[in-house]
């Protein structure tokens, strides 16, 4: 028994001791929860705040961009948009079924984003919303916001879209905004500092961001892009937001809004006068150097671009035979012809060479060498000075003062008047054109100058190349007497500092027998645009000049024929039809420059265009204050409402 | 567990209650039944409940999972109707099925390294018709109650030899080695660790212990090496966690570390019901399983832990000085290593949770949600409650084997 008794002893103690590391072990536990809950809860829940706190990058709103009359350009516009939330769909094809049943989608793009909401799935990402159609209409949103209800995971919701109200109008100033491609981004990151890149990067990689492409967008890009800020979101562990924590701290801040210096009216009057031909229109303020309008006709809807334009799109976009992409207004790059006759005779005048009375005989034809040069004129002017010979546009006495001035003195003057500069004004696509000269062409071609060059320079033919801008430039330099001139386009914001200025000394009498010569042009009985000098405003008339660009060499055997011009030729193989003005003509405000692309002549097409168009500017007042003026009252940026 | 009376009796005037005892078993069902230590069973109730309603939080944000609670609510319904029973049933019953349902554990895990399904890395579940069933959880059951049965048949007055504890080691280590084989690392360390709780009360000498601990802690490099590449990452994972390292094989760092920012978040008095934001935003996985502690921890904080482990610690207390009052070895020992089995649940799910153990894979016994376990822990509280109603019965060593 006494064994027994100790062996029951035994079995007590070692209960006992079972029970004791029992409690041991319990305690270590209770140590061990004391420290993660009393003693280092503070870490632990701050832990959990990153953890659940989720700062969302929120872009800003972009900045306007607005026309001297505070007209929106460039705005905002609400869009609706349908995503399909993938893991609230059972069914995607039969989801996106009914979704095509309600509004238009290609069977290809729903094939596409069935792939897409299959993928999201697969990487646990079904709270992230693919959108499905972008730019619903009016009827399609409403029709989708009626039924969203009944599908299950379908979202109907407004969006912010970039969005251009004045369409084609401003296409070539403005440009555009697009997602930013990896082009854009490493452009945009130019020392930049890693951090600060990839916060770019990471900015531009919201789907509700743009970028400027092209223009104005792409030019004041920073000024127009604001700071991004962030929303405070409470997520789950798989990153789904469950609430919204609002935090004006942390809000954005909007872009700044941009004015430029065009009338909005007169450009939208001068697109409208061009009507179905191709060309270009640049106006003037001779006084302030704004420019008041800057067309390039036909053009593109920016609005296409800001969502991606498709390829088959931009494709018809590229190949339309009247290029539309194509910037005409100050990257078209025309031989000026007659119009240049001004600048080659203020070289003339200005190098000594030839007085204005200086009297040249016009036969038709100039011999020079082993050449014969034609006027345009068949049977010649007769006997021309220098007014007349401007006023008749007599390309003999052009030959011939062109000749006796030289080709450097001709070359100098014009980049007096702005050739052969690119006047960027904040766009892009901006070209300068050629002003040749004997140094340009040994280095360019490899061969010496020939004289006879010289007389082509002299009547704006030839490798000579200049833009519509560059030619607006020129009139208004020569309506204001050869004033200082600073043409800018930008209002409100970031001035182009790429531009020159045009203030290299130019004598206001030599001036004022250009400005006659083109007075008489218009003005006097006999002027090449006779026709189209009064503004209709009873009294106050244009002065101006007009031009014919060849596109292509005459051959001797047309030239034989008569072939010259008119609608017996192709018309891509047409003369350009140019034009220069300003008006009023005894007070000059507005100076502007045309060209009709295959227009034929300068005078028939292209100066009643000119005409009319400064007759819009002077009746609207389109120079008058701008809403950006010290004293007019702004819209401060961003305030604005988005139209 | 003072209600019965028999608290502060010694073991003599225990011994003169058998009388009392021997007639539980001519009593009604229902007299029976109101003869069962309540206290012990309504706290049970309340830690089930407990789980019940954690089970309800984890899976408030997720209406896939919003039924669970109920199913765990059906589950511990059937459970505690055969907790009662098997309470009820006589303790020579239990030493009869004993070997029986030993054998049949064993075959079990056999047929599961046969023809088991395979998940989470290993062969652990049993497919019979629609249910699925982890053999190795009854396996920690079954060793007991045989070594029970074992120890009640060899030790006499005068068998104190290590010789006899040689077979209780053989009884433990065949489970042990099929489970290890899966792999299933904690649940053999488990079944070791509560079968060894049965042997040493047994009375297997210090000495013999002390050799077997050392030895134990100095295979520890070997049994590295012949670990399944998941479990050693387990270990990498919970060695690296020590030293603050931050690796994430298998995503268990992870687990871990959002289980602790749960539990830590959860501070002092915890963020309330239903308002865990770790919990309700899906940030720890398993939450509604083995990291439920997680939920708790967050929701009601260190209280609530505290509570929850107090709960636990008076179950098994309770449990512990019920088998002391055995007078049976049988129930002595199978009413001991049933309490140590849930304590080692407990101890291996918590320590685990707050970063104190490797990820071993254990559930919260009564809090986790999970068919197996709540089957295995009820099954030892009914066999607790059942050597606890029949502590008088000698119970005669000549028995049917």
């Amino acid at each position: 028994m006494s064994r027994n008794r100790s062996i029951e002893d035994d079995f007590t103690r070692r209960m006992v001791l079972a029970a004791s590391a029992g409690g041991v072990v319990w305690a270590g536990l209770v140590a061990r929860l004391f420290q993660l809950q009393v003693l280092e809860r503070e870490k632990y829940q701050a832990a959990a705040e990153d953890n659940h706190i989720k700062l969302a990058l929120a872009p800003p709103q972009r900045g306007r961009i607005l026309d001297r009359f505070g007209k929106p350009l460039a705005s905002h516009r609400r869009a609706g948009r349908v995503s399909i939330v993938p893991e609230q769909t059972r069914d995607p094809a039969g989801t996106l079924a009914q979704v095509a049943a309600l509004i238009d989608l290609p069977d290809e793009r729903v094939e596409r984003l069935a792939g897409e909401i299959t993928a999201s799935r697969r990487r646990n990402a079904g709270f992230v919303p693919v959108v499905v159609a972008n730019e619903l209409t009016y009827e399609d949103f409403a029709r989708m916001n009626v039924h969203a209800a009944e599908i299950p995971g379908v979202q109907v919701e407004m969006a912010l879209t970039r969005s251009y109200p004045r369409g084609r109008d401003f296409a070539h100033v403005l440009g555009y905004v697009a997602r930013a491609s990896q082009d854009d981004l490493e452009r945009l990151s130019v020392g930049m500092e890693g951090d600060e890149a990839k916060r770019l990067e990471k900015l531009f990689r919201h789907p509700d961001m743009r970028t400027g492409r092209q223009g104005m967008e792409r030019f004041a890009e920073e000024y127009l892009r604001g700071k991004p800020g962030f929303r405070k979101l409470v997520t789950n562990a798989h990153g789904r937001v469950i609430e919204e924590i609002p935090d004006d701290r942390f809000a954005p801040v909007p872009g700044k809004d941009l004015y430029i210096t065009i009338d909005s009216d007169l450009q939208r009057a001068t697109i409208e006068r061009f009507g179905e031909e191709s060309g270009a229109a640049v106006m003037i303020d001779i006084e302030t150097g704004d420019v008041l309008a800057m067309v390039s006709t036909p053009a593109f809807d920016p609005n296409d671009f800001v969502n991606g334009i498709s390829g088959t799109a931009y494709a018809e976009l590229r190949d339309n035979p009247q290029s539309p992409l194509y910037p005409r207004a100050h990257g078209g790059v025309y031989p000026p012809g007659s119009t240049f006759k001004m600048v080659v005779a203020t070289a003339a005048l200005e190098s000594g060479a030839v007085k204005p009375t200086d009297r040249v005989t016009c036969n038709g034809y100039y011999h020079f060498g082993n050449r014969t040069w034609h006027c345009w004129k068949k049977g010649g002017h007769g006997t021309m000075d220098m007014h007349n010979g401007i006023k008749h546009s007599c390309d003999v006495y052009f030959y011939d003062i062109a000749r006796r001035t030289g080709v450097e003195a001709i070359a100098a003057t014009a980049r007096k008047f702005g050739f052969g500069e690119a006047w960027t004004l904040g766009m892009t696509g901006a070209r300068g054109g050629l002003v040749p000269d004997p140094e340009w062409k040994q280095r360019a071609v490899g061969e010496p100058w020939y004289e006879g060059e010289t007389l082509n320079f002299g009547i704006g033919q030839g490798q000579l190349g200049v833009t519509p801008l560059q030619l607006a430039l020129m009139t208004a330099r020569i309506a204001s007497e050869g004033r200082s001139l600073k043409p800018h386009l930008v209002g409100l914001g970031p001035q182009s500092d790429e531009d020159g200025i045009l203030d290299q000394p130019l004598d206001k009498d030599i001036i004022n027998i250009m400005k006659s010569g083109m007075y008489g042009v218009t003005s006097e009985a006999g002027g090449t645009a006779y026709r189209s000098g009064d503004l209709g405003l009873g009294g106050p008339r244009i002065a101006g000049k007009s031009g014919t660009a060849q596109v292509r060499r005459i051959t001797m055997a047309e030239r034989d024929k008569g072939i010259r011009k008119g609608l017996n030729i192709e018309r891509e193989l047409r003369d350009h039809a140019l034009f220069v003005a300003y008006a009023p003509a005894d007070n000059p405000k507005y100076a502007c420059a045309i060209v009709v692309e295959h227009g034929e002549s300068g005078s028939g097409a292209a100066a009643p265009l000119a005409r009319d168009i400064l007759r819009f500017a002077i009746e609207n007042d389109s120079g008058r204050k701008p809403a950006y003026g010290k004293t007019a009252s702004v819209t401060p940026p961003g305030q604005g409402e988005p139209t | 567990m003072s209600r019965d009376g028999y608290t502060g009796f010694s073991r003599g005037e225990a011994r003169t209650r058998t009388a009392t005892s021997l007639s539980f078993e001519t009593m009604g069902p229902l007299r029976r039944l109101a003869k069962l230590p309540w206290g012990f069973i309504l706290l049970i109730i309340a830690m089930a409940l407990t789980g019940v309603a954690m089970l309800y939080s984890s899976a408030y944000t997720n209406p896939a999972e919003h039924n669970l609670w109920y199913l765990q609510l059906t589950r511990f319904g059937i459970s505690f109707v055969m907790m009662l029973l098997l309470a009820m049933m006589p303790l020579s019953w239990w030493r009869t099925l004993a070997l029986p349902a030993y054998a049949f554990t064993v075959l079990l895990l056999v047929l599961v390294e046969v023809m088991g399904v395979t998940g989470g890395g290993a062969q652990r579940w049993l497919q019979i018709g629609p249910v699925a069933v982890q053999p190795s959880e009854f396996a920690k059951l079954a060793t007991t109650m045989a070594l029970a049965w074992y120890y009640d048949r060899v030790i006499t007055p005068t068998s104190g030899r290590i010789l006899i504890h040689l077979g209780a080691v053989g009884i433990m280590l065949i489970p042990a080695a099929l489970i290890f084989k899966q792999p299933d690392f904690g649940t053999t360390l488990a079944l070791i660790a509560s079968a060894g709780v049965v042997i040493f009360l047994a009375g297997l000498s210090m000495r013999v212990i002390l050799v077997g601990i050392l030895a134990g802690i100095a295979a520890v490099p070997g049994i590295y090496f012949i670990l399944a590449d998941y479990q050693r990452e387990r270990v990498d994972t919970f060695l690296a966690q020590l030293s603050g390292e931050a690796t994430n094989a298998l995503g268990e760092s992870y687990q871990i570390e959002q289980g602790l920012i749960a539990i830590g978040g959860g501070g002092v008095n915890g963020k309330g019901f239903l308002q865990g934001i770790q919990s309700q935003q899906d940030y720890v996985p398993e939450q509604h399983t083995d990291f439920i502690l997680t939920v708790i921890g967050e929701e009601f904080g260190f209280l609530g832990t505290t509570a929850l482990l107090i709960g636990f610690a008076v179950i098994l207390g309770w449990s512990f000085y019920s088998a002391s009052q055995s007078h049976s070895w049988f129930g002595r020992l199978a009413s001991a290593g049933a309490a140590a089995t849930v304590a080692f649940y407990i101890v291996f799910n918590v320590g685990m949770v707050i970063g104190l153990l490797p990820v071993v894979g254990m559930p919260l016994p009564l809090i986790s949600y999970g068919g197996t376990a709540m089957l295995t822990t009820m099954a030892c509280f009914g066999l607790i409650l059942s050597a606890h109603m029949h502590r008088d019965e000698k119970l005669s060593s000549t028995g049917i084997i």
